[in-house]
């Protein structure tokens, strides 16, 4: 009885003392801090969950069929007849990439090309106007027909019942396609597409390793698990989705959320740093509180009690405010997604949203911990000495490294850009350090024999060389993120566009059969073009590593990771490539009689982690090959940008029987954009695109990055302005007392007003050239291993940032310090 | 002759909650160079609010405050440079040194010996050993003897003390008493003292009380001061 009713009257203080502080700056930053990552987490987590539970629905819905089976090649008669056995139902739908062209243009377009017993499952939708209403079909189009869809008829300026021709075949144009129910396998390519009949696919005689086949099978879900174990064991390179696994875009969708995560901890850096600043006055508070009341009888549990409920308060009231506008930011990212996720809608859901809150709030609590300790190993004459010294001050350091090492190890997905980011953070913190410890030191002792207030300020900041180092730190940091993510943003764009037109011509082929390749090295001749590069490739898909499945071998989603999880190109060279450079291991040599030797990308090591002298098995052309892994590349600049991520020696070309491909690079003048027609006139299926079409593309993602990073950059300038106001926050009963103490020996307000623009001057130069450098080190560290880019800093831009960190942070310093100026020597004579 | 604080009919009244106190009526007053002064009082009497008048740091609701010096009638806005402070609870700056407490305001104005006068100042407070200490390594009278080290570095005309030895123990107050006399009368400023304690009061030479508006002279002492 006793004891609930001590708890109601701690619950009653604690919420008195809240409703008292909730106006004063120390509360007020502590609930932006919290309420900007609470809000980032949140809407993160129901975006996520939200596009998760979308490609759930997606892919029951849109799969066309219970299991699909997709393969380069055609099965054997054999294989065919064996699924029969599994399963009642197969359908064979073959997908070939083409270029189509009418009228002088050309488009690149996926043709599908399906037989009178497609769709399996779900509707296929067309329409005979652009605007028309869909029509259910019950099968794909007649031979001779084809159907296109609504982009391509625009783009090559067709109508309905026109006539295309397609490697000298016609085609009468006589639907437009809408929908198809195997769409979800197109992944999410924005491909352009068009349907023609089996028959008519044939009469095209592709070459057969241009063709993709899928098998769409009806089944239930024991037949499903048959078909399953069927493809581990008689096509281990085959990709099989069904119904009871995950979306092809699932693991894509992961890493997009794991790369926000791993930002994320740029976030939680910065909001550790302010809480930090935070607690110095919160612990101030609360001790002097717990002593007032231990010294009128009270337990030390109490003050302690109303210390936490006085904080859970405050969570507690937060939490509405930060769900209502998680949610609207939620129904906009929804907004912007649902163009890359047709259909998408805003979902709200609550049970995912109780975790990331409950995780979020106990990091909180792990940063506000130091208050809590310092409360609870007080004593009565502790406390009013005001000696807050001791544990807390490590507890706080040690819990919240704790707590970035854990942020970092749940999202981080690519393990060679998180060392780098960290130590990247790392080594700018110590920079950081170094600059404030040396030009302080140093400037102080230059101008000792000098008078002036400058020689002042700098002895004053190096007496307070501790509490200013963690101000500076803080600071810095965060104009070291933003700059950092602003030049990336900038750089990317730049340097890929211009570096793209410098090295390697106005077109590329990315994917030409040998006939293709001979005949366009002869007709480039002919034409006067110039052929840039040309390197040839098979493709093989990667099955196991140490004779242990790729999937058990490496659970953790990455790039890599993704890309595995389709046939990669595999390149072979005798010498290592002019574009690439050994990281690790030795490349073959020439007279090796050992064909079985691979070289692998070094990022692709790390990420799958990979280590030299492992066991590769590919699978090309349908047979298995072991690989050892002798050596590790990197990309250089400079010489070209085809580089490929697994190369071997071109003596393993004796053993392995399969198609050759080639990418390529040439220079076309202006007027002689227009022979390119009848070249795709020739080879439908030559995979070509132009810089144009290529930097369209690029301009289309950058636009979508951009909004992202400013999004993110939003967010790091509240929480860098929410830093600089607690580093405030926190010094200004010292900065008061200093300022009344100096207006005591006869100087005026503006004496020390000018002494506070010195000192932020300082302060923000140090800051600024700490960013700028840390950026650099980032720059060198991070564009070459994780971009490809050559990092060439722009001087003038660094210098004008410079200046800009310069303006807004001692602008903004001295516009929050305002109230340490509001001191007088009555202050100091009433004794505050 | 000697500079002058002299103020001529001054009042000083406040508002709370919409009632006006004053605290003080018509009040005479002239605080000479190299002299002491006490002023005594209850609490609430207006005894800090007159010392911040006297320092010219506020100004009064009516009167006028003068400073003389030279022969010439200043403002007391222009006595600011030549006023020295020292408070109960000392106000060091607690990231500083002794020493470095001390030459502040040297620094401040920009004297290139700031550190070599300070020490001085310190070795005078009986304070050499300490100069490397910081203000929470130190007693509450060592504080205190380096806060009048820190007043009166700079050599000002005046110094005014709001209660300097409420926060001492006797003897500490006594020894800190001493000093601040004996300082003060070797650098030739006059000192203006606020305090509660009839002890310290009495080694001024002059007395005044401050009760209920009332402004008045108690006493005038003939002073034997120690060197310091």
């Amino acid at each position: 009885m006793l004891k609930s009713t001590s708890i109601r009257a701690n619950t009653a203080l604690a919420w008195h003392f809240y409703r008292q502080e909730y106006s004063q700056s120390h509360q007020r930053l502590l609930r932006w801090v919290q309420g900007i990552l609470l809000l980032f987490i949140i809407t993160l987590s129901q975006s996520s969950d939200s596009i998760q539970n979308y490609l759930q629905m997606n892919l029951n819905g849109l799969l066309g069929a219970d299991v699909v089976l997709s393969q380069q090649q055609s099965l054997t008669t054999e294989q065919h007849s064996e699924i029969l056995d599994i399963a009642d139902k197969v359908v064979v739908t073959q997908q070939v990439k083409t270029t189509l062209t009418h009228d002088g243009k050309w488009q690149q377009a996926q043709i599908k090309a399906v037989d009178s017993r497609y769709p399996l499952q779900g509707e296929l939708i067309t329409s005979s106007t652009l605007d028309g209403v869909g029509q259910s079909n019950s099968s794909g189009p007649q031979s001779g027909h084809i159907w296109l869809d609504a982009r391509l008829l625009a783009s090559l300026s067709l109508t309905i019942g026109d006539y295309l021709t397609i490697a000298e075949q016609r085609f009468a144009v006589s639907r437009i396609l809408q929908h198809e129910p195997d769409r979800l396998m197109e992944g999410h390519t924005v491909a352009m597409r068009a349907m023609i009949h089996t028959e008519d696919m044939a009469a095209l005689g592709f070459a057969p390793e241009l063709i993709h086949y899928r098998y769409l099978i009806a089944a239930n879900s024991e037949q499903t698990n048959q078909l399953i174990d069927w493809q581990k064991e008689h096509l281990p390179a085959a990709v099989i989705r069904h119904k009871q696994g995950q979306h092809p875009l699932a693991l894509f969708w992961q890493r997009t959320e794991n790369f926000m995560g791993l930002a994320s901890i740029i976030l939680f850096f910065m909001a550790a740093i302010a809480i930090e600043q935070l607690t110095q006055v919160h612990m101030k508070k609360d001790q002097f509180f717990s002593a007032v009341c231990m010294s009128l009888g009270a337990s030390k549990a109490a003050g302690l009690r109303v210390s936490l409920l006085k904080w859970c308060i405050s969570i507690v009231f937060l939490l509405p405010v930060v769900v209502f506008v998680s949610a609207g930011c939620h129904w906009l990212i929804m907004h912007f997604l649902s163009n890359t996720f047709s259909d998408l809608q805003w979902h709200w859901n609550f049970y995912s949203v109780v975790k990331p809150i409950a995780a979020v709030v106990a990091i909180f609590a792990v940063f506000h911990m130091p208050v809590w300790l310092a409360v609870h190993k007080s004593s009565v004459a502790r406390l009013f000495v005001g000696d807050y010294r001791g544990l807390s001050h490590w507890v706080s350091k040690i819990s919240s490294i704790l707590v970035l090492l854990g942020v970092t190890l749940i999202y981080s997905d690519n393990g060679l850009l998180t060392l780098m980011m960290v130590t990247v953070i790392a080594v700018t913190i110590a920079l950081m350090i170094f600059l404030s410890w040396s030009s302080l030191t140093i400037g102080e002792m230059l101008t000792q024999r000098v008078s002036g207030l400058v020689p002042f300020a700098l002895f004053m900041m190096k007496q307070r060389l501790v509490s200013k180092s963690t101000q500076i730190m803080g600071i810095g940091l965060c104009a070291f993120l933003l700059l950092f993510t602003l030049m990336l943003l900038k750089d990317l764009g730049q340097t890929m566009t211009s570096y793209q037109r410098q090295h390697d011509g106005n077109v590329f082929i990315s994917k030409a059969t040998q006939v293709q390749m001979e005949f366009i090295e002869d007709w480039a001749s002919e034409q006067d073009i110039s052929l840039r590069q040309i390197k040839p490739y098979m493709y093989a898909k990667l099955t196991a590593v140490n004779e242990q499945s790729l999937a058990r071998f490496s659970q953790k989603p990455s790039d890599s990771m993704a890309t595995f999880s389709q046939a990669i190109r595999l390149h072979w060279s005798q010498t290592v490539p002019q574009n690439n450079v050994v990281a690790s291991g030795q490349w073959w040599q020439s007279d090796e009689q050992n064909w079985q030797q691979i070289s692998i990308e070094q990022e692709v090591m790390t990420d799958l982690g990979l280590e030299l002298g492992d066991w590769l098995t590919f699978y090309i052309n349908q047979q298995s090959y072991d690989f050892e892994i002798v050596a590790s590349h990197n990309y250089k600049p400079g010489a070209g940008s085809i580089t490929f991520w697994v190369q071997m020696p071109p003596s393993a070309l004796d053993h392995i029987q399969s198609p050759h491909f080639s990418m390529a690079s040439m220079e076309l003048m202006d007027e002689q954009w227009s022979v390119l027609a009848p070249l795709w006139q020739k080879f439908p299926t030559l995979l070509m695109v132009s810089l144009k079409e290529l930097t369209q593309r690029f301009d289309k993602l950058l636009a979508m990055i951009t909004n992202v990073i400013s999004g993110f950059s939003l967010m790091i300038v509240l929480l860098a302005a929410v830093v600089i106001l607690a580093s405030i926050n926190s010094l200004e009963s010292n900065e008061k007392k200093k300022n009344s103490v100096i207006m005591s020996f006869g100087f005026s307000r503006s004496t020390c007003l000018k002494l506070n623009l010195i000192e932020w001057f300082v302060t923000a130069s140090i800051t600024a050239v700490g960013a700028i450098l840390g950026t650099y080190i980032a720059g060198l560290l991070i564009y070459q291993s994780q971009f490809s880019l050559t990092y060439k800093p722009d001087f003038v831009w660094l210098f004008l940032t410079l200046l800009i960190i310069l303006s807004l942070t001692t602008t903004l310093g001295v516009y929050a310090s305002r109230n340490s100026l509001k001191s007088s020597v009555r202050q100091l004579l009433s004794g505050t | 002759m000697p500079s002058q604080i002299i103020l001529n009919d001054v009042s000083q009244s406040f508002f709370l909650n919409d009632s006006k106190i004053t605290l003080f009526k018509n009040l005479n007053v002239s605080i000479s160079q190299g002299e002491s002064y006490a002023i005594t009082g209850p609490s609430g009497a207006g005894k800090s609010s007159l010392l911040m008048l006297m320092s010219g740091l506020e100004q009064a609701a009516t009167g006028q405050g003068i400073y003389r010096n030279n022969n010439q009638q200043k403002t007391l806005d222009e006595l600011r440079s030549e006023i020295g402070f020292i408070f109960q609870q000392f106000h060091l700056l607690p990231e500083l040194t002794a020493l470095n407490n001390v030459a502040l305001p040297l620094k401040l104005r920009g004297d290139k010996d700031a550190l070599p006068k300070a020490k001085i100042w310190l070795e005078k407070v009986g304070l050499q050993q300490r100069q490397h200490h910081k203000p929470s390594e130190l007693s509450g009278g060592e504080q205190q003897r380096v806060a009048i080290a820190r007043a009166l570095v700079f050599n000002p005309k005046f110094i005014f003390a709001d209660e300097p030895t409420g926060n001492l123990d006797q003897k500490s107050a006594r020894e800190v008493t001493d000093i601040l006399f004996s300082c003060c009368e070797e650098n030739n400023a006059g000192l203006v003292i606020v305090t509660h304690s009839d002890k310290l009061a009495s080694k001024a030479k002059h007395i005044f009380t401050l009760s209920d508006g009332q402004f008045k002279l108690a006493s005038t002492n003939n002073l034997e001061v120690i060197a310091c």
